[in-house]
């Protein structure tokens, strides 16, 4: 992603207090004020300065290695009217808001405004204010429909003050991760020479949004398109909106002939070769090692792994989880398994980062930590390993990162980690620990930073010393900390380095 | 032990393709410091063509590298240098003190794990009249020094001098996983020193072999007591190399840790952390024993001892014996005093996790496909993934190679398989699988080794060979004709110029 029009450190004592009034309202339908605008006609006559609007949002950033600090940044992104009281824009930057601001064309006052709704999976977002002079004179714009394949389009933004309009080329439309999720979504590829893309700009065909920018990458710009977004908000209007859905089992393309003869497919080659299991391991409600996925949702799947999307074409097979679905609906999935056909009802699992072993996104709380003793511990997860930077997957610990890539020897569904050592007299002779797993406290399994507080109100029978014990092989295998003085120490070590609280679960 | 954090460190052989340094000599010492019998008479370049093999196609080599290095003259007309100087060699020769000869000459014990080798002339005479050097003492931090070699930088022999800065454990570049004592000097080493000796009153206080980039002043030199310890190995006429103790040892500082051990706050003591489950220290230590002396050295609560007057870590006490030999350790255990013998011995089982030399890589070629063991040199072939999902690949082979064998050990393979790579052809055109992975079955064999790739393809009676990926459970796998294999094998090996479809 390009670099934000970062606006650096704001001062946020005075923006504190506004945001305490903001509220973050996942999910709920607030009411929008009543201003009474018309819908425009499709043309391409559709005048931009009256929809598009400027968006600034203060934010949380995380200090992976301090996660008491609240470190706060500022950027500034677009967002195109598209109902009344309704702007839509990319949920980038607003999950950990404290304060939001609108603007309307391109310059002057900014309006105070209000997160109704954002949804990380699809990266959607919608914001309101409750100012009726931000209102006057904006108009709703039309989502498109239509899959174009241009081959041109317009980009449209508000730039300096000034509305830029240019041209783009179409470039393709794929299946991938959205920016802040892992469930896989159709998205529309552009091609440009534009920078600085990447912040909900608006990519348009005939006077209507065809999609919203939500990655940069050299010439190539990610696009959400239109028709995606329009299907969640329908959805999320009427309140059925259960979120973004992704495949749990794993797959490869079909592409040897000699594998599928192997696994009994005669005639054509034909379908994708799944080998690995999702969480259901039901086999007659999910598919299972290899077998081969024939259909899914009655759309036949080549060897590539692809179907024939009626509205954009050639898509990975992964799409079909969101094309006319959401999380929790059932998936009719036809696969070849032992030579024979069968049809399996494949529940959608939702995508949550809650089920990953090491969550790639965890802003739905504040950055949890427990500091006892001077130790620091945080739950593992992908923002902290990207404290190491944009490089972070050639600097942070490799251990740490391959737990992205595989499961626990135990099954558990979450891992706790050293992350530092703040030093004080108690915690002598373990001050240069760090980035290790917690594995037991006091004989307990940890999984979570609320094992750990629970396993430290349990000292072992008769013991005078917590005993911490990390996974093996990766350093240091086991602490033992004073049990009676704990406590104390705590409480020095959090003053002494000015943390607000011990513990944030 | 714990090995150090430490930079990034390269031996100092010289590749004069890939260095280029300013030479600071500092021939005015010589009359101070040298003794008149002029030792660098017994200093020699040694001019290496080395060339190493093409790990992901181990049948190939690299291009044929020129390097030098130094070398001097030991008791018995024979050649002391680096092991990294004559690694992976195809002809060795040597160039006496202003002697316009070129001397061949051939390796004949190599200490990889302590970067020493042995090297002789193919005829002895070309050393006549050299008198070897000696071995001298540790000598003291802040005492001087003089190193003599045949740097970058010009064709005539050179002689810096410094001070001895500092002796500590550092970990050896060359084997790449192992820490052995190094005396750290500000006299400048540099790429072509390797090999070359460090005088102190007319003997050998050390080998030149490392510098670290980046670090001003700083080079590294082998001690005496590796170099004796590795002339001592190989006088039985092989070497077996340094033992490693199969101990973690961590300091014992934290008052309440000591106090749960019983044992006062007296600096004493360091404590078992873990132990490597197939050495031997497993079926004597215990964890939380606390080690309070190792061959008559008292170990310290920060894990040292003090070694001829330095501080360094308690594991040199563990590799003064030979292998096979015990040292004594005094430790407690269960609030008592306890004195046992831990028996010694020259760890292999990690030899793929560190860079090998001079034993070519294993590999089997069948039907294009192309399997080898997963190894340090292997990973290095990898390089970094440009994309993310390939680091999912990339990081599951470092975890099979180091992580696994300290974690899980009993699910680890006596010697991962990797598929290398695929050698296009219309037998395996349609693989989706690119290579770089490990092997996890193959026509429901589970391949502990290489071996077991080649009996569970030859010992198949079905229609198709089915390989299997990754693991431990499932995994990605493929399917090829076994008959269509078959015939297409010799067409393969003969297209990619493949000389022979294995190396046992």
């Amino acid at each position: 992603m390009n670099a934000p029009r970062n606006l650096r450190f704001y001062l946020i004592a005075s923006c504190l207090a506004l945001a305490a009034s903001l509220t973050l309202a996942v999910g709920v339908h607030a009411q929008a004020p009543a201003t009474a605008l018309s819908v425009l006609p499709d043309t391409e006559a559709t005048d931009w300065t009256r929809s598009l609007v400027s968006i600034e949002v203060t934010y949380k950033a995380l200090d992976a290695f301090q996660p008491w600090n609240t470190p706060t940044r500022a950027i500034r992104k677009q967002g195109v009217v598209v109902a009344p009281g309704e702007v839509l824009t990319t949920a980038q930057y607003l999950p950990t808001h404290t304060l939001v601001r609108v603007q309307k064309g391109g310059r002057g006052r900014w309006f105070d405004a209000r997160v109704k709704w954002w949804d990380a999976q699809s990266n959607l977002a919608l914001l309101t204010s409750e100012a009726p002079d931000f209102w006057k004179g904006l108009q709703p714009v039309e989502l498109s429909s239509e899959a174009s394949r241009g081959p041109d389009f317009d980009l449209v933004r508000w730039r300096d003050g000034n509305l830029e309009n240019r041209r783009v080329e179409f470039g393709q439309f794929t299946v991938r991760e959205g920016v802040l999720g892992f469930a896989p979504h159709v998205m529309l590829e552009i091609s440009t020479d534009l920078t600085g893309l990447g912040w909900s700009e608006v990519v348009a065909h005939r006077g209507r949004v065809l999609g919203l920018t939500t990655y940069s990458t050299g010439r190539t710009c990610g696009v959400v398109p239109a028709a995606f977004i329009q299907r969640v908000l329908d959805a999320q209007r009427l309140g059925k909106f259960t979120g973004l859905g992704y495949l749990d089992f794993t797959w490869q393309p079909g592409s040897n002939p000699e594998l599928l003869t192997e696994l009994g497919l005669a005639g054509s080659p034909r379908g994708a070769v799944v080998h690995q299991a999702g969480r259901v391991k039901d086999p007659a409600f999910a598919p299972q090692p290899r077998d081969i996925l024939l259909e899914i949702d009655g759309s036949p799947i080549d060897i590539e792994g692809d179907y024939l999307d009626p509205d954009f074409g050639h898509l990975m097979l992964e799409n079909l989880a969101n094309r006319t679905h959401f999380a929790g609906d059932v998936l009719p999935i036809k696969l070849l398994r032992g030579g024979k056909e069968m049809t399996v009802n494949y529940r959608i699992p939702r995508a949550s980062f809650a089920e990953e072993l090491v969550p790639r996104e965890t802003f739905d709380r504040p950055p949890a930590y427990v500091v006892t003793g001077g130790l620091v511990f945080q739950s593992l997860s992908q923002p902290f390993l990207r404290g190491w930077g944009d490089d972070w997957r050639k600097y942070a610990p490799l251990r740490l990162q391959y737990y992205q890539y595989s499961d626990t020897a135990d099954g558990r569904k979450s891992l706790v980690v050293l992350t530092g050592v703040l030093p004080d007299v108690f915690n002598l002779g373990y001050q240069d620990e760090r980035f290790i797993v917690l594995d037991k406290v006091n004989g307990r399994t940890i999984a979570t930073l609320a094992d750990l507080v629970e396993a430290l109100g349990a000292p072992e029978p008769g013991a005078d010393v917590h005993r911490f014990e990390f996974m093996r092989g990766q350093g240091l295998e086991r602490i033992l900390l004073d049990a009676p003085g704990l406590d104390a120490a705590t409480a020095r070590v959090i003053q002494f380095y000015g943390i607000p609280a011990a513990t944030r679960l | 032990m714990r090995i150090p954090r430490i930079a990034s460190i390269v031996p100092i052989g010289f590749n004069p393709r890939a260095f280029t340094f300013l030479l600071l000599s500092a021939l005015c010492v010589r009359a101070q410091l040298l003794p008149a019998s002029s030792p660098e008479q017994a200093v020699v370049q040694i001019l290496t063509a080395s060339q190493t093999p093409d790990f992901d196609a181990p049948w190939r080599f690299d291009s044929v590298r020129r390097s030098t290095g130094t070398g001097f003259v030991i008791e018995g007309g024979r050649i002391l240098t680096n092991a990294h100087v004559i690694a992976w060699a195809k002809q060795i020769l040597v160039r006496r003190y202003q002697d316009p000869r070129l001397l061949p000459a051939r390796v004949v014990y190599a200490g990889h794990d302590c970067d020493l080798a042995i090297v002789e002339l193919l005829d002895p005479k070309g050393l006549e009249g050299v008198s070897p050097l000696t071995l001298g003492e540790l000598p003291a931090v802040q005492s001087t020094v003089v190193t003599i070699g045949y740097p970058a930088g010009g064709e005539q022999i050179s002689f810096t001098r410094g001070v001895v800065s500092r002796i500590e454990m550092q970990a050896y570049a060359h084997p790449g996983n192992r820490s052995l004592l190094a005396v750290q000097t500000d006299a400048a080493i540099n790429p072509g020193n390797s090999g070359g000796p460090v005088l102190q009153e007319g003997k050998v206080a050390g080998v030149a072999f490392q510098g670290i980039p980046g670090l001003q002043n700083a080079g590294f030199f082998i001690p005496p007591e590796v170099v004796r310890h590795f002339l001592k190995d190989v006088a039985d006429g092989r070497y077996d190399g340094v033992p490693l103790a199969g101990v973690t040892l961590e300091p014992l500082q934290n008052p309440a840790y000591r106090r749960q051990l019983g044992l006062a706050d007296d600096g004493r003591g360091a404590r078992v952390d873990a132990l490597r489950p197939d050495g031997a220290a497993m079926r004597v230590l215990r964890r939380d024993d606390v080690v309070l002396e190792v061959g008559g050295l008292a170990v310290g609560s920060d894990g040292m001892v003090l070694y001829r007057g330095n501080r360094v870590s308690a594991s040199v006490a563990f590799q003064q014996p030979q292998s096979g030999e015990p040292v004594r350790l005094k430790i407690w255990r269960d609030r008592a005093e306890l004195t046992l013998d831990l028996p010694m011995e020259a760890y292999r089982g990690d030899r793929l996790a560190g860079r090998s030399y001079d034993t070519l890589p294993r590999y089997f070629v069948h039907a294009g496909l192309v399997f080898t063991p997963l190894s340090a040199d292997y990973l290095e072939t990898v390089g970094r993934p440009g994309r993310d999902n390939l680091w999912a690949g990339l990081a599951k082979l470092i975890y099979e190679l180091r992580g696994r064998p300290l974690e899980e050990p009993a699910t680890v393979r006596a010697e991962p398989i990797v598929l290398a790579t695929i050698l296009p052809h219309p037998v395996n055109a349609d693989f989706s699988m690119r290579g770089g992975a490990l092997v996890n079955r193959i026509n429901g064999v589970r391949i502990e080794r290489l071996e077991d790739v080649i009996r569970a393809l030859s010992e198949n009676q079905g229609e198709r060979h089915v390989l299997e990926f990754d693991g431990p459970d499932q995994g990605p796998l493929e399917a090829i004709n076994r008959a269509a294999a078959a015939a297409a094998h010799t067409e393969i090996l003969r297209t990619y110029a493949i000389p022979s479809d294995q190396r046992l």
